[in-house]
């Protein structure tokens, strides 16, 4: 799984530690997310989708692998 | 009806023992407990009294204390610690198994050329594998922590 949760990140102009703190979790968290180290669950990605304003299609995606 | 209500209320509280956590104090209390009980393990003899009772309260004191620093939340928990913290009793698990299944015969066999003469085989004893288990667990989550 890839995703462009950083670049999202740009585009609202908002550190881990705030995104972290929207969506109830710890800034290690969302920097493993970042990094493709950790797959979130559901919950979260739509959490996510929430304070982005956009589907979780555009930020996650499968990769080969998947 | 009254069957699926009997089941939920059956997944229910299964799911809730299953997220039972202790609050993070416990584990500052666990810290401190697992401490004492192994200085008391220790220095024992300095103590005097009943030699073999204090070594079982310390025995005691040291899985009771390295239980709570399992159990207890952290600070920061959200769903990425729970899946850290499933990951490492896993492992702790399947480790502890192995120590149980081959600790007996190397300690038999490091006996051996030590004191050929007094040498006896002997199995685990429960503390020994229960503080094992928890010290692996409990240190194969703080490392899967830093290296998240």
């Amino acid at each position: 799984m890839e995703n462009t949760i950083k670049v999202e990140r740009a585009i609202l102009n908002i550190t881990q530690d705030e995104l972290a703190k929207r969506i109830g979790v710890s800034r290690q968290t969302i920097n493993s997310i970042e990094a493709n180290r950790y797959v979130p669950s559901t919950v979260l990605a739509l959490k996510l989708s929430e304070v982005f304003g956009k589907p979780v299609n555009d930020f996650f995606k499968l990769s080969a692998d998947d | 009806m009254k069957t699926e209500k009997f089941i939920e209320r059956e997944r229910k509280s299964f799911n809730k023992m299953l997220n039972f956590r202790l609050p993070y104090l416990f584990k500052i209390v666990g810290v401190i407990v697992f401490i004492i009980a192994l200085l008391l393990l220790i220095f024992r003899s300095q103590f005097g009294g009943e030699l073999l009772m204090l070594k079982n309260i310390a025995r005691q004191g040291i899985v009771i204390g390295l239980l709570f620093i399992s159990l207890s939340r952290d600070k920061e928990e959200d769903e990425m610690t729970i899946h850290l913290r499933a990951r490492s009793y896993a492992f702790a698990f399947v480790v502890g198994v192995l120590y149980a299944l081959t600790m007996p015969y190397v300690e038999y066999g490091v006996a051996n050329v030590i004191k050929p003469e007094s040498t006896a085989f002997k199995n685990l004893g429960e503390f020994q594998l229960l503080s094992f288990m928890l010290l692996v667990q409990v240190m194969f989550y703080n490392v899967l922590k830093r290296f998240r």
